[in-house]
């Protein structure tokens, strides 16, 4: 996909000189960004056992829909649960975490974001940003259970016999939200259950729709509690693989009493843009690094002896040899 | 119980003759070849000063972090009893505890917070305990004078454990020499305001280790020994980002979050608020006069556990703490279901946040199932702070002088 077709076109004063990928391999599904000076283009798949694989899968179908040759990516940033577990031969590879790169994302598609909602599949985050920078301010997380996760949506999902794409759609259709108080995945399983026995049957259509938007309630209450303690200034932008439930950007938008700013993609993509982002500045770095060796070798060859001069030369050559192989 | 594994691949070289000896002396308490009584107590407020003149064997039980002893614990409590309060009682249990905390003959516990208090009344069941009251408002004459009396009874129990005698002239003695030990202490620590401190917050961890199970005679010859060799070392490397954990007790045996900061990330902990860190060090005990006051007037004026009131001492001395170390954060740590520390934390917090200081809450336990998130927690707050300090850096190099912008605007990983 061509940049400039982006809405807002903010997203062109970040890109790279030539080609890097961001890679976020999250704890259900792994996603990457491949960002050339003026294309963008996006791939997800389902994390699997192994992370390096799910990872190499990811980045050959990356450069098969762009028709960007391996040897040209200059720089790779992992990001999410599996980051650490990655290796990459030949590409220059930096490990940077999913807050910095979530941040990074929302800000480069909508440089006005200052707060940011991440629900993932094992975890969530409400993140406060400075819109000069896109630098992270402040973070909460939620603790280690599955509440106001994206896990636990799919629990929900089950118990309602519903496929998870399905499931937000279901819950707008509500009429009247059942109470689901707990906020425990195991609790909330039996309060489901509880439920269903007293006659709203999940053959009931109605019933079905309300459990689903009581669902949806309970997990946005946990996220909303995220947000209590860094404030919501807008733009609010919502990130993660949940914000594709039209389900809980409802109940969040419901509940918190604003809306969050539309982004231009996806925004599951959000913290594999980051990384890509933050692979340009890793990119430009190193470049701008090597320049200024470079310059220093030029003003040591003008100023030392002869037999130096030799022998920087040969240096330098063997360098450039080894960086065109 | 399977004994503590031992994380020497975390230590530094230097320190694991001291884990040696540390491991040498709790065999023996154990095993108690010797004959001599055994005492045992919780709490940073208990002065050993007395159980030493005694001739008592006696050492801090503190030992936790795993979570079977927890669960051997939770048969006896309620689920919302912090982990440490339930390792306490499953390190007593009769089935399955540990044999170190087994091996006690009597056990001192200074009232603390409430669930110690009510661990202790369990433990009762298990082992003679001799409950003694902390007075909380630290300033009050009279609860100098309680307190005071508090202590004469602990030595006429102590004394009656011994089977002697423990006289005046004999705790005055003990005072001078766990000065000497505190003050030993305290320089340790000292070593760590250089840009690169010759010894790690893991290290220092240890050393206070060896401070609650090696007798104070021998600790003074072994640890001047290694404050010789460290002080010597040249502070000539890179400047690691600098942290203070802050918060609750971290257990002998809880090592995960420095060891994450320390050994995954790369950062160092360079000073320590809490009550298994430098704060029991930070006080010295009058040498002169009455000894039990003396023992009143410099446990109550140590640098405070937070059930203690007024609260701001001890906000202005983790503040203090954290400017004196140049610290670019704190990790603010608490056990979960804390009733002090769980509760008291948006104080500090909001402290250290009005001095600059950005803090990372993380409410934590002993089921390590959570390495994953703390790990990105921290990381990510690690990140913050480098980009902090180039900001930093690129703001004086633009201005041509120091600038003070720090906003401190930062909390709650």
């Amino acid at each position: 996909m061509k940049i400039s077709s982006i809405e807002g076109e903010a997203l062109g004063r970040f890109t790279p000189s030539d080609p890097v990928i961001g890679l976020d391999i999250g704890s259900r599904g792994s996603k990457g960004v491949l960002l050339t000076a003026d294309e963008i283009h996006t791939e997800f798949v389902p994390t699997g056992l192994y992370m390096q694989e799910t990872a190499d899968d990811l980045l050959a179908r990356l450069l098969q829909k762009s028709g960007v040759r391996r040897r040209d990516i200059a720089f790779v940033v992992g990001t999410g649960y599996g980051r650490i577990s990655l290796k990459y031969d030949y590409i220059p590879y930096q490990v940077v975490t999913e807050i910095t790169c979530h941040a990074m994302g929302a800000h480069v598609l909508n440089p006005r974001t200052r707060t940011i909602i991440d629900i993932g599949g094992q975890d969530s985050k409400a993140i406060k940003i400075d819109p000069a920078t896109g630098k992270v301010v402040e973070f909460v997380m939620n603790d280690k259970c599955a509440a106001g996760t994206g896990r636990f949506l799919e629990k929900a999902a089950v118990l309602l016999g519903l496929d998870l794409h399905e499931l937000g759609p279901v819950a707008l259709e509500a009429t009247d939200p059942s109470p689901v108080s707990s906020q425990c995945v195991v609790f909330a399983e039996s309060e489901m259950i509880s439920l269903r026995a007293r006659g709203e049957r999940v053959g009931d259509t109605a019933a079905r729709a309300n459990i689903a938007a009581g669902i949806h309630f309970a997990t946005a209450r946990r996220v909303k509690s995220l947000l209590g303690r860094i404030g919501t200034e807008p733009d609010l932008v919502f990130t993660g693989g949940v914000a594709n439930n039209a389900g809980m950007w409802h109940a969040l938008e419901t509940l918190i009493g604003a809306k969050f700013a539309r982004s231009p993609i996806d925004m599951i993509y959000a913290g594999a843009l980051g990384a890509a982002v933050h692979a340009g500045r890793h990119h430009a770095a190193a470049v701008a690094a090597g320049t200024a060796r470079r310059n220093a070798r030029a003003q040591a060859r003008t100023t030392a002896s002869p037999t130096r001069k030799a022998a920087a030369r040969a240096t330098a050559g063997r360098k450039t040899a080894a960086a065109h192989s | 119980m399977a004994p503590r594994p031992t994380t020497d691949q975390s230590l530094s070289p230097a320190l694991l003759p001291i884990q040696a000896l540390i491991e040498a002396e709790q065999q023996d308490f154990t095993e108690g070849a010797d004959g001599r009584k055994r005492a045992g107590y919780f709490c940073a407020y208990t002065p050993p000063e007395v159980l030493n003149a005694a001739g008592l064997r006696h050492a801090r039980l503190f030992k936790a972090g795993s979570p079977e002893i927890v669960s051997q614990g939770e048969r006896y409590t309620q689920s919302v009893f912090c982990d440490f309060s339930k390792s306490c009682i499953g390190g007593f249990d009769p089935e399955g505890g540990d044999p170190f905390y087994r091996a006690v003959d009597k056990l001192y516990t200074f009232h603390t917070c409430a669930s110690m208090k009510r661990a202790t009344e369990v433990i009762e069941r298990f082992v003679p305990t001799k409950l003694l009251n902390l007075p909380r408002l630290r300033g009050e004459p009279a609860s100098r004078a309680f307190f005071r009396e508090e202590i004469a009874h602990y030595r006429d129990d102590v004394a009656e454990l011994a089977g002697r005698p423990v006289t005046d002239d004999e705790i005055t003695a003990q005072i001078v020499l766990y000065n000497k030990v505190r003050a030993l202490l305290r320089r340790f620590s000292e070593l760590r305001k250089g840009v690169n401190p010759p010894l790690t917050g893991r290290d220092f961890l240890e050393l206070v280790r060896g401070f609650y199970y090696v007798p104070p005679e021998k600790l003074l010859d072994v640890y001047g020994k290694l404050y010789r060799k460290l002080s010597r070392v040249r502070d000539n490397g890179a400047r690691p980002v600098r942290l203070m954990i802050s918060g609750s007790i971290m257990a002998d045996g809880d090592r995960r979050l420095v060891e994450l900061i320390e050994q995954e990330i790369g950062a160092r902990v360079v000073v320590e608020d809490h009550c298994t860190g430098l704060k029991p060090f930070a006080h010295t005990l009058p040498e002169e006069g009455d000894p039990f006051q003396a023992l009143a007037d410099g446990y109550l004026d140590q640098a405070p556990c937070a059930r203690m009131k007024p609260l701001d001492d001890s906000l202005d001395f983790s503040a203090r703490l954290a400017e004196e170390y140049a610290v670019d954060g704190v990790v603010y740590v608490y056990l979960k279901f804390c009733a002090c520390y769980g509760v008291s934390k948006l104080e500090f917090i909001e402290r250290l946040q009005s001095r600059g200081i950005p803090v990372l809450e993380i409410s934590s336990d002993y089921s390590q199932s959570d390495h994953g998130q703390l790990k990105t927690r921290l990381e990510a707050f690690i990140e913050v702070l480098q980009d902090r300090r180039t900001d930093l850096a690129l703001s004086r190099a633009a201005s041509g002088q120091p600038t003070g912008t720090n906003t401190g605007e930062f909390a709650h990983g």
